[in-house]
């Protein structure tokens, strides 16, 4: 009975979540009003059986490779994996997603998974397949519905397409609090995303050094807030990061004249003047930084030391 | 042998050196120095959280990580990759993290219980562990 019991346990992650929190938009709204079609399942995405407790690898590589990185989960399993928990943490796969260069990006609740798959982008889900008091945490990846059936496809473990009911999935998946994660390449944006939440997934990218991709994903979601304070920024620290002093220098230009109110732009751009040696020009704009003010004022004064300091050693 | 709070005592000025360290590799993220305003902080609403003590979590959550078996190099590479939101929800889950250790009879007992419990709720349609368990 012990045997069957451990053979049952398909992979155990250590989950966070103590208990189910709230049910708020758990449930999935008439399927009419989803405005999504009745059934969709994603074809071209590679299946890779889990070995023991390796699920996390196994849907990482999945995720991955859908997106067009080609890796394997023995590959990915390093990044991911910790021996001592015989689980990955959920942290370990959004940051793994981040050093292969895509874009990992949160969902929650049963409306936004099916808005994803129905959108052709799989899902990485946590569900913690027993109960609360005794959890069996399992990584899959969701790859289409049926809302007609009312059924989810699912790789998971050894099984690719496995097909479960949609309520029952439900129940694994909220003992999660319905963690979810999409890993996009950096020109894909979220069917459900939200400005702020995309803008943190892009600067976890910026912090795993990956500029050129974190460049391309500020760039998608300018397309889509076109207005977005943080993208240009983002942009400009990017080239910035990169190397690419005129890049940064072009997007803080305009930065201060769409966002005048903001200092960071000022100081951003003055900065990469001072590394020009375009000392007067950077002078003005610190100047017109710390006439705004603000949360960064310490900085401020600190950038226009620099320069001033830089003047002073002749550094032309 | 070194008793676990004594080793803790000879670790604080490791730590000190490494976050020192951390400090200087930190670069346009660290605030250590002028310069760039980082994308993240600029979106951060809150500005109190100082820099150092940012600094700081990151360090404890690599010894967390290190603690369970990772190498230095994958430890700070984990830790990197995440943003300060997510490596402070990091640092409170890790305190979390069960201890382990249990004597095998509890839990031949235990498993035997969940079993029957598990198999119960599998056929209630309220888990999905067993795969002869028709769903």
């Amino acid at each position: 009975m012990f045997r069957l019991f451990r053979a049952a346990v398909i992979c155990l992650t250590i989950g966070l979540f103590y208990g189910c929190a709230s049910f708020d938009g758990a449930r999935l709204p008439p399927s009419d009003s989803l405005k999504v079609p009745p059934h969709n399942e994603i074809g071209n995405i590679p299946f890779f059986p889990q070995t023991d407790y390796q699920c996390g690898p196994a849907v990482l590589a999945m995720g991955l490779a859908w997106s067009g990185v080609r890796t394997t989960p023995d590959t990915v399993a390093p990044e991911v994996f910790t021996p001592s928990l015989k689980g990955s943490l959920q942290s370990a796969m959004v940051g793994a997603g981040r050093r292969n260069a895509r874009v990992a990006y949160p969902i929650s609740g049963m409306t936004a998974l099916i808005k994803e798959l129905a959108a052709g982008h799989p899902v990485i889900v946590l569900q913690n397949l027993g109960l609360s008091w005794a959890p069996v945490w399992h990584y899959s990846l969701a790859v289409g519905y049926d809302l007609h059936d009312r059924i989810i496809i699912l790789h998971s473990g050894k099984t690719a397409r496995k097909q479960l009911s949609l309520d029952v999935f439900r129940r694994t998946w909220a003992r999660s609090d319905y963690w979810g994660l999409l890993i996009l390449p950096p020109d894909m944006m979220p069917a459900t995303a939200q400005e702020d939440v995309y803008i943190a997934a892009v600067i976890g990218l910026e912090r795993a050094r990956r500029w050129n991709e974190a460049l391309a994903a500020y760039v998608t979601a300018l397309n889509t807030w076109p207005s977005s304070y943080a993208a240009h920024l983002g942009m400009g620290n990017c080239y910035y990061a990169l190397g690419d002093l005129n890049g940064a220098e072009t997007v803080y230009r305009g930065m201060v004249f769409r966002f005048p109110e903001k200092g960071a732009a000022y100081n951003n751009l003055a900065q990469v003047l001072a590394e020009q040696h375009k000392y007067p020009e950077a002078l003005a704009a610190i100047r017109s930084a710390i006439r705004i003010d603000g949360a960064f004022a310490d900085e401020y004064r600190k950038t226009l030391d620099e320069i001033k300091a830089k003047m002073k050693t002749g550094d032309y | 042998m070194i008793n676990m709070r004594s080793a803790k005592k000879l670790f604080i000025p490791v730590r000190i050196i490494l976050v020192i360290a951390m400090l200087g590799l930190m670069g346009p993220h660290g605030g250590a120095s002028a310069a760039i305003i980082s994308t993240e902080s600029a979106v951060q609403a809150d500005q109190a959280r100082s820099d150092i003590r940012k600094v700081l979590e990151r360090a404890e959550i690599r010894d967390a990580l290190m603690k369970q078996g990772l190498d230095a190099a994958e430890a700070t590479q984990r830790v990197d990759s995440l943003t300060d939101a997510e490596a402070v929800r990091l640092a409170n889950e890790i305190e979390k993290l069960p201890a382990g250790g249990n004597a095998l009879v509890v839990a031949v007992v235990a498993a035997t219980i969940v079993f029957l419990i598990l198999l119960f709720t599998d056929i209630a349609g309220y888990t999905d562990i067993f795969p002869f368990v028709k769903k």
